[in-house]
């Protein structure tokens, strides 16, 4: 029990830092995309890495959100079934699709880093002499924490709504 | 026997990205090709400019839901309407549509403005029935219109030109307003007394009120086909806009408070679709490297040899997958499959993408597993039931629409013609 208060504790630490990490990335997003493109109109002038670095701010933002979107239900699934059963069904099955997603996750995790390792082998710069694979890292860490939090996940009850599940 | 026990996981509510990542995972496995392949083709799309509009207007979506917009909108367009038959309906299309397209996601219009109009309709003695069939099926109308996100999805998937999709569903989007429209006013002039009074005095106040939310989708249009900035310029502008209006001039949200939620909100949407994209677009590129879509072709060439034979049997497939499947995952996963398919009977890419969004958003309401059905019944508090009863007639007009949209390709093709000439 001791273990997954910690674990709990952990998580919440976890969603806290990537939260605040979103609001950085999004809000840099937002102002180097606006500056970008006033610059671009006024000045005839915009950072020639500045698109490719927005792409990369898009994946992270994305991936730090799909880690966070586990912890409020909010990844899409089919979930046809779960509307006509009993909720105590509901939590016996909610339990074991959380159990798989998160070995499922795992799997990705490593086929997300067996990724990464491999652009590190072929050394190529994205700009300004940054590697690519470290912009990379997003995808194993976001699959790893995804795993970790579903196993969590496995011992609440399902307590969100359908309703918000969809949105 | 593996494919049915992958169905099964996913009918018990697996998330999308785990099964398909599984059968990526299973089917790379087989082929002895490493997993790492899986991510490779994500790349490639994340290397497409237009990538950024998608969390872009994600979040000025967010911002536009959560402040008083639907409030404002709702009390515009019944000044504007409130006194004509079937006016009320006509206003909740409208406001429907208009949010929609703004915000991308129609569970949340349904939501949103849902809890405000329904009343309305309930008090001009429209049933029941009608009404919650309306809000239930208008909750998907703007997804033609820009910029809204489905839109934007399948251009970056299919690789068509977003900025020619944008023009083209506006005529068909307006198609099927129209034919609901239509079916709403008559429905107006049997009931016959209104309860409300025209309030036109009302006019000049609402659109004050208004009058900085108003101007939005013209600043996307205009600024895109002026040319004076591309569809991520725009979407960027409209960002910076609408933080300006709601946070500063309507003061709706606190920018220390509310907007770090909703960044946070709206980049779980962008996260849980982009998971999706990345895990699902390795797959389906396997998929066509094993000429698994060729392979269909052959078997379907069989019985269908005309493009029209092939556009009922896509129909019928896409309002099964629509129900399904929800709009940005049946995207990603369906559309890659289907183009080669599609480019062999001569179909226009832009056409099928207008095609294949209209029977996804009428998806989104057919029972019985339409996710909206389900939505409107929480919010509302009805049964399931009496809301598939509900959504019947109108689920047929829009049956109608949808043939229209599919057999006239004129309707989706002469306006992106005029402007590119």
């Amino acid at each position: 029990m001791e273990l997954i208060r910690y674990l709990y504790s952990l998580d919440r630490t976890l969603e806290k830092i990537e939260w605040c990490l979103i609001v950085c990335l999004l809000s840099m997003m937002i102002i180097l995309s606006f500056g970008q493109m006033v610059s671009r109109n006024l000045f005839h002038y915009a950072l020639i890495w500045g698109d490719t670095f927005l792409r990369q701010l898009v994946l992270w933002t994305g991936f730090l959100g799909a880690s966070l979107a586990v912890r409020q239900n909010k990844h899409i699934s089919i979930d046809v079934f779960s509307n006509f059963l009993s909720p105590k069904l509901k939590n016996k099955v909610f339990t074991y699709t959380c159990i798989a997603t998160a070995i499922i996750s795992g799997f990705l995790a490593w086929a997300a880093w067996s990724f990464v390792q491999f652009e590190k082998e072929s050394e190529s710069i994205l700009f300004l002499e940054l590697p690519v694979w470290l912009f990379q890292l997003i995808l194993p860490y976001s699959f790893l924490t995804i795993a970790f939090r579903f196993l969590l996940h496995s011992t609440r009850s399902k307590t969100k709504e359908t309703i918000q599940n969809n949105l | 026997m593996i494919a049915s026990a992958i169905f099964l996981l996913a009918l018990l509510g697996v998330p999308l990205f785990a099964i398909i990542g599984l059968c990526a995972l299973l089917s790379f496995y087989n082929a002895d090709i490493n997993a790492a392949a899986i991510f490779i083709e994500l790349y490639r799309v994340a290397s497409n400019p237009t990538l950024i509009a998608i969390p872009l207007f994600t979040f000025a979506g967010f911002i536009l839901a959560h402040g008083k917009t639907p409030e404002r909108l709702a009390h515009l367009s019944q000044s504007l309407l409130g006194g004509i038959p079937g006016g009320i309906p006509l206003t909740i299309l409208l406001a429907c549509a208009f949010f929609t397209a703004l915000t991308g996601a129609s569970g949340v219009t349904i939501i949103a403005l849902g809890g405000l109009l329904y009343p309305l309709l309930i008090k001009e003695k429209y049933g029941e029935n009608f009404s919650l069939g309306l809000i239930t099926s208008s909750g998907s109308l703007g997804l033609l219109f820009p910029p809204s996100l489905p839109l934007i999805l399948y251009g970056l998937v299919a690789q068509v030109s977003i900025d020619k999709l944008f023009i083209a569903g506006i005529v068909p989007g307006l198609v099927m307003i129209f034919i609901v429209a239509s079916y709403a006013i008559l429905r107006g002039k049997k009931i016959g007394a209104l309860s409300t009074k025209p309030e036109f005095s009302d006019v000049p106040n609402a659109l004050r009120k208004a009058a900085w939310e108003i101007p939005l989708p013209l600043i996307v249009l205009v600024g895109i086909y002026s040319g004076f900035f591309t569809v991520t310029e725009a979407a960027s502008v409209t960002v910076v806009y609408v933080i300006l209006i709601e946070s500063l001039i309507y003061k709706d949200l606190s920018i220390t408070k509310d907007i770090p939620v909703l960044m946070r909100d709206s980049i779980i949407l962008v996260g849980s679709i982009l998971i999706i994209l990345g895990t699902a677009m390795g797959f389906t590129s396997y998929l066509i490297d094993e000429q698994i879509p060729m392979t269909l072709l052959e078997t379907m060439r069989q019985y269908i040899d005309d493009p029209l034979t092939f556009l009922i049997a896509l129909n019928i497939f896409l309002l099964l997958v629509g129900c399904m499947m929800d709009i940005f995952s049946a995207i990603i996963v369906v559309v890659p499959l289907i183009i080669p398919i599609a480019k062999s009977f001569d179909i226009n890419m832009v056409h099928l993408g207008i095609i294949f969004l209209t029977n996804l958003e009428i998806g989104y309401s057919t029972p019985p597993i339409g996710i909206n059905l389900f939505i409107a019944g929480t919010r509302f508090g009805k049964p399931v039931l009496a809301l598939y009863k509900a959504v019947l007639p109108f689920l047929g007009l829009r049956l109608v629409g949808l043939l229209l949209i599919t057999y006239v390709p004129a309707l989706s093709l002469f306006l992106v013609d005029w402007i590119s000439n």
